[in-house]
């Protein structure tokens, strides 16, 4: 004892609290398990696992027998225990399907990890090839060191597997225990199913191919169609699963992450395109140049892509993001804004060489294509091409039009209207168009917008609201400029016209992301 | 060939780094297999889980002695390798930043400060002391718990009867087990539960009755799906749950018409002959009373009180009669009613007159709720004296005060007042002192509502806890801070009646005591330190209970010490001297090792003197509160995830497992019924009863039936709503059935 008070003085509290902080289970219980058992739970599993290697052209899948799977999640936790992932980092989750089976109440849990597709879209969105389709199990790894957390991933996989981790400012994901597998042992989640519900099997890659799997087929009723990145998970069951079958969660709506860094890169890169096309425009149809144009193009621009690394994880890892230029979205748009950039640059040194601002003028719209392309490439309906370039291409010139009008107002104020006024149909139409979608889709439980329509007008009404005043403002400003003389001071108006358009498109941008329902596997009740 | 970056520089995929590195694997050593490389154990060592009764061994992953992680044991008999998520986050409810480190007491501005346990436990004994001199000792009175050790709870119950001179205590198990209690020692003559978990894996016929483990026991499940007889699973529950959907048969009976259907079906045995007449003869009493008594459930009555077609009764009796093992199993569908003892008394009856008890795959089981509620039921010294001793038998005095060295005249002969009496007594101004242990009652009770104002009515409320925020304790004078399960030591009984051990894995923060501890300075201080020299340590206290269950039916004497538990894998009671010699015998020649998993009555002896079980019955009483035109529906309570335990003061602390069940209160129901009062799916809405109101989101789903709504246990607000209502037999309340109303928010 290395106290130095007398022991008489000691109390009852000491004494107890002393020994409360003692640790006694190992010197007490002497039957501490042998360390050299390395196969304690072999027995539990070995029929779980497959016994050989894949072949070429087959892998390994979860094989999940929902008829066993009682809903008890063991799976969920002790995949976390034993990964040792962070406190709140999940890579299995439970969700359940409800309805009705010839009359009667239907409900099944699904348990659902990493999917280890044949044509994985994470994958294939990553901008710096931090996945790897490991090339004899079939395993999508993930190699965490490699990544730059800019969850392209997490909007590419549509199953929500990739979780981002703030902490660490990486994606990480479940890589179905390939370290454990590799010495012959079962997965965290296959060793710990109570029901045996959960196996690895091997599957031919051809079978569960895309090409191969039927247009419209899903993993369970309501997950995103298979034909899209060839999942190689199978559930079986020999009651029928009806078709009608819903998520617990299927009237829940949530608001997806803001991503507010990208939202302002997609205003401001829109922006300088659109300054950009307009700048060469403008030159093309009235022969006069304004050097702010290439200028402002060239400052927003920069702003932008500043901001957007500010949404990156590892940000000092981004130069690797030309990398996956074969297959990423992502790279390309990286390499596109960056050509971008240094045209806008050579623009705003020679802004009266009309060639320059051509040339510029469409690398511009070539790098605001890849941004749109990026979203597109997601399947997500609301981010569909047919929605996501009329959205870009639209701001594009509603932000062109405005903000030139409005440098056009300091330098040649008589050219003015000639930018306000296509801006301000640009507006209505824009608007028009957004607004009819919307309420169009709110109300239609086939349209495929409905989730977001109804996400947008219940949970970001407030900034629904805010945008149609916005755009009133606007639209009586953008009149004034138009009909009314201009009058001394009016010329701070339209900066105050431009603000609002940035802003409304900074709100709109808001809701591009948090609107957008990411598909995902069954979940829980949701609040 | 495709051009590649990587091929023309390989380090520009980085493959190697301090982020893999985090999640590299390693051998994890002791047959744990791989294990990440950051948490591998020096050593592990296997211990019983702390929340509900199933019991599972875990092995907890140590290094330099303190856990790290843990998973399931494979070795022990119980779970065989498994646990439902809330074993896997055991040891993260012990780190929650809200944890007690100090004991705190309510100064005059009336705000919980911290202070020294000098000073805490001088408050409390003085405060006791001075309630006890103003309104007579019985004026204090505590509310236990099923959650702590064994040891513990003798120690409480023994020092506040025999020590502090008080005689009103009761325990949260009043909410779960008291009916099972109850039910047993009057039908069986011992509070008995006669199952090993193998019957599971061993019935061709099992009936679940207001049991859903799929939710409540996973792990229980997991032994039903072992079975490999593919037997018929039979489900009676006015929900289809998860283990309805299973089963091979669903009987969705009307909320609380379960009795009348147990003596329908047993006219419908005993009408048929599909009776076990040798068995009831030689080891029963009371059936031609019995047989008499059913005559009245006819089919047809049967079926209009149930739902149930006469057909589906019908077929429900054969399989009984066909079945050549089975199980009757029942959960807090069956104890949480307000005829409750005479039901769960209806499924023992099915047992005894069908002669299903005491052989593989058998018995009328009820399954527990928490870690030791059976050692609260039989050492707790509350209801009954410790050891499943009877108060008022001299004999049974005298061997007491023998072995604990108390005067005999210490020992009260009354019996103690009851859970909700208590609350009376506060109401009335006759309980002034409470001591409150291990629960939180003011999420709990059932109509909880007035508990703020009541408990405002004492003059003293200590609250004994892991953590001074649980709904209960921010209502304490003083707050005195526990160690949790992991910290301490000592032993749980599970379903199975099996001891198993719980070890010091996790050092308590700041000043946490374990509840031993604690419970060992306050008689120190109180002046009863004399009383309790014998018992030093849980160990030493193990030893005394052992020598008090001597020639009981829940005999331990043949468990030597901790260190025989850890080495078993757990023991089963009985396991006395004579049977611990036998089976060393057979251990030495080779003999199967029979220990692991065993079954009471195989000899048909039942612990009433004349050896016989009884049938015992009464004409069911009318609910207690029916719905009506106001009222229309009925709410049904539960389980809402195996995720949440009970009011979640622990299981809310994991972020795993509050991923895994909705954070806000739901209440599940009917497509028509929303359909009808305009509910939309996730709208909110209300939900009221004579009682108070609450506001859940409504989840629509076929599973409730039209009529019924169903809200989980674990939000605070459900209690709200429910009828304070209890079986007059086992006073526990009937948190099952009340009616309420519904309507969008």
């Amino acid at each position: 004892m290395t106290d130095l008070a007398p022991s008489d003085t000691r109390t009852l509290i000491d004494e107890l609290l002393a020994e409360q902080r003692s640790l006694t289970a190992v010197d007490q219980f002497a039957r501490a398990h042998p360390r050299h058992n390395s196969f304690g739970l072999g027995q539990n599993y070995r029929n779980l696992i497959p016994l050989a290697k894949p072949r070429d052209g087959e892998q390994y899948a979860f094989v999940v027998e929902l008829d066993k799977c009682s809903g008890c999640k063991a799976c969920v936790a002790a995949c976390h225990s034993m990964n040792g992932l962070d406190e709140n980092e999940m890579w299995r989750s439970v969700g359940s399907l409800h309805g009705e089976r010839n009359n009667k109440p239907f409900q099944q849990t699904v348990t659902t990890a990493c999917h280890h597709c044949v044509d994985p879209a994470c994958l294939n969105g990553c901008p710096v090839l931090a996945y790897e389709k490991d090339s004899v199990t079939g395993i999508v790894l993930h190699l965490d060191d490699q990544c730059i957390g800019c969850q392209y991933c997490v909007m590419k996989c549509p199953y929500d597997v990739p979780k981002y981790s703030v902490k660490r400012g990486i994606v990480r994901k479940c890589d179905m225990c390939h370290g454990r597998l590799a010495v012959g042992e079962a997965p965290a989640c296959v060793q710990s199913c109570p029901t045996e519900a959960i196996r690895i099997e091997i599957v031919n890659q051809s079978v569960t191919s895309y090409s191969a799997v039927a247009a419209g087929a899903t993993l369970v009723p309501g997950a995103f169609p298979s034909n899209y990145t060839a999942p190689t998970t199978r559930y079986l069951s020999t009651k029928q699963i009806p078709a009608t079958a819903r998520s617990a969660n299927d009237s829940a709506l949530r608001l997806e992450a803001a991503h507010w860094p990208l939202a302002i890169m997609l205003v401001l890169t829109q922006l300088a395109g659109g300054l950009s096309v307009v700048h060469a425009a403008f030159q093309l149809a009235t022969g006069v140049t304004v050097r702010s144009m290439p200028w402002a193009a060239m400052i927003f621009l920069l702003a932008g892509l500043t901001a957007s690394t500010t949404h990156l994880g590892r940000p000092l890892k981004a130069w690797r993001a030309f990398l996956g230029w074969r297959e990423s979205w992502m790279s390309r748009e990286i390499i596109g804004f960056s050509i971008y950039a240094g045209f806008a640059a050579l623009s705003a040194w020679r802004p009266d060489s009309l060639i320059i601002s051509i040339v510029t003028a469409f690398v511009g719209l070539g790098a605001i294509g890849c941004s749109a392309m990026i979203y597109a490439d997601t399947r997500r309906p609301t981010w569909a091409a047919s929605v996501v370039f009329p959205k870009f291409l639209g701001a594009t010139l509603l932000l062109g039009t405005t903000i030139g009008g409005m440098l056009t107002a300091f330098s040649a104020p008589k050219l003015m209207p000639a930018l306000i006024t296509p801006s301000a149909i640009t507006r209505v139409a824009l608007f028009s168009w957004e607004m009819t979608k919307l309420f169009r889709a709110r109300h239609n439980p086939k349209s495929p917008l409905q989730r977001s329509a109804r996400t947008e007008l219940k949970l970001l009404g407030h900034v629904l609201v805010a945008r149609g005043f916005l755009f009133a403002l606007a639209t009586a400003l953008s009149m004034l400029a138009i009909f009314v003389k201009p009058q001394i001071g009016f010329n701070w108006a339209i900066v105050v016209l431009a603000a609002i358009t940035v802003a409304s498109q900074l709100l709109e941008k808001h809701v591009f992301f948090a609107a957008c329902p990411a598909p995902r596997m069954p979940g829980r009740i949701e609040e | 060939m495709k051009f590649s970056f990587t091929d023309l520089n390989p380090n520009v995929r980085q493959w190697h780094g301090p982020l893999t590195k985090d999640h590299a694997f390693g051998p994890g050593h002791f047959g744990l297999g791989h294990l990440p490389a950051k948490l591998a154990p020096d050593a592990t060592t296997t211990m019983v889980c702390g929340f509900c009764s199933t019991g599972c061994g875990l092995r907890v992953h140590l290094k330099n002695g303190e856990a790290v992680n843990l998973s399931a044991d494979t070795a022990y008999p119980v779970n065989l390798g498994m646990a439902c998520p809330k074993g896997w986050e055991a040891l993260t409810p012990l780190e929650a930043p809200d944890r007690g480190t100090r004991p705190l007491l309510r100064d005059e501005q009336g705000v919980l400060r911290p202070t020294d346990w000098q000073t805490a436990v001088t408050e409390f004994c003085a405060q006791m002391k001075g309630i006890q001199l103003r309104h007579g000792p019985h004026s204090i009175a505590f509310l236990g718990t099923g959650q702590i050790c064994t040891e513990e709870m003798a120690l409480l119950g023994c020092f506040f009867k025999f020590g502090m001179g008080g005689l009103h205590c009761d325990s949260n198990t009043r909410q779960c087990m008291a009916t099972a209690h109850v039910a047993y020692k009057q039908s069986f003559g011992f509070d008995a539960p006669p199952y090993t978990y193998a019957d599971f894996e061993q019935s061709d016929t099992l009936i679940f009755i207001g049991s859903n483990p799929c939710i409540a026991h996973p792990i229980m499940w997991q032994r039903v799906m072992r079975n490999s007889r593919r037997p018929a699973i039979f489900v009676i529950d006015p929900r289809k749950t998860e283990t309805a959907l299973a089963a091979t048969h669903h009987l969705a009976i009307k909320p609380k018409s379960d009795l009348i259907l147990l003596y329908g079906i047993a006219n419908l045995l005993a009408q048929s002959g599909w009776i076990d007449q040798t068995f009831i003869s030689q080891h029963t009493a009371g059936y031609a009373e019995f047989a008499q008594f059913v005559r009245a459930f006819t089919p047809e009555k049967v079926a209009l009180e149930t739902g149930l077609s006469v057909g589906h009764l019908f077929r429900f009796a054969e399989a009984i009669h066909t079945g050549s093992a089975v199980s009757f199993w029942w959960t807090m569908g069956v104890n949480q009613g307000h005829e409750a003892t005479r039901t769960a008394q209806a499924v023992i009856n099915l047992a005894l007159m069908t002669g299903n008890i005491g052989r593989p795959g058998t018995g009328a089981n009820s399954i527990t709720g928490q870690c030791n509620a059976m050692g609260s039921r039989l050492y707790a010294n509350i209801t009954s004296l410790i050891g499943g001793h009877d108060s008022a038998n001299p004999a049974h005095r005298a061997k007491v005060s023998n072995i604990l060295g108390i005067r005999e005249s210490s020992i009260p002969t009354e019996p103690s007042l009851a859970y909700d009496q208590i609350l009376d007594g506060v109401r009335d101004g006759k309980i002034k002192g409470l001591w409150i242990i291990a629960t939180n009652s003011s999420h709990s009770w059932i109509n909880q509502g007035g508990l703020g104002d009541l408990f405002k009515k004492l003059d003293f409320l200590v609250v004994q806890d892991m953590y001074p925020t649980t709904e209960t304790a921010r209502l304490a004078h003083l707050y005195l801070p526990a160690a949790g399960w992991g910290e301490k030591e000592g032993t749980f009984i599970n379903s199975e009646r099996r001891v198993g051990l719980v070890k010091k894995v996790r050092r308590a923060p700041g000043e946490a005591l374990s509840d031993f501890n604690i419970f060992k300075l306050v008689a120190e201080e109180w002046g009863s330190g004399e009383m309790f020299r014998k018992w030093r340590s849980p160990e030493a206290t193990f030893q005394l209970l052992k020598e008090i269950s001597r020639d009981q039916p829940c005999d331990i004497t043949g468990i030597s010490n901790y260190a025989f538990i850890d080495g078993e894998g757990g023991m089963q009671w009985p396991f006395s001297e004579k049977e611990a010699a036998t089976a060393e015998i057979n251990a030495q020649s080779g003999a199967p090792d029979k220990l692991k998993e065993r079954r009471l009555f195989a000899d048909g002896k039942f612990y009433h003197a004349d050896g016989k079980a009884r049938f015992i019955f009464e004409e069911p009483r009318i609910q207690p509160e029916k719905t009506d035109a106001s009222f229309p529906f009925t709410l049904l309570t539960g389980r809402g995830s195996s995720a949440q335990w009970h009011t979640g003061s622990r299981t809310n602390k994991s972020e795993v497992l509050r991923a895994l069940a909705p954070a806000i209160c739901y209440v599940e129901i009917n497509p028509e019924d929303a359909k009808r009062l305009a509910i939309e799916a996730n709208a909110k809405v209300y939900v009221r009863s004579r009682r108070g109101r609450l506001t859940a989101t409504a989840f629509i789903t076929p599973t409730v039936q039209r009529g019924q709504v169903f809200i989980p246990m674990h939000y605070a607000e459900t209690n709200r709503l429910t009828l304070a209502s209890f079986d007059p037999y086992s006073r526990q309340p009937s948190y099952k059935s009340c009616a309420v109303a519904i309507e969008p928010a």
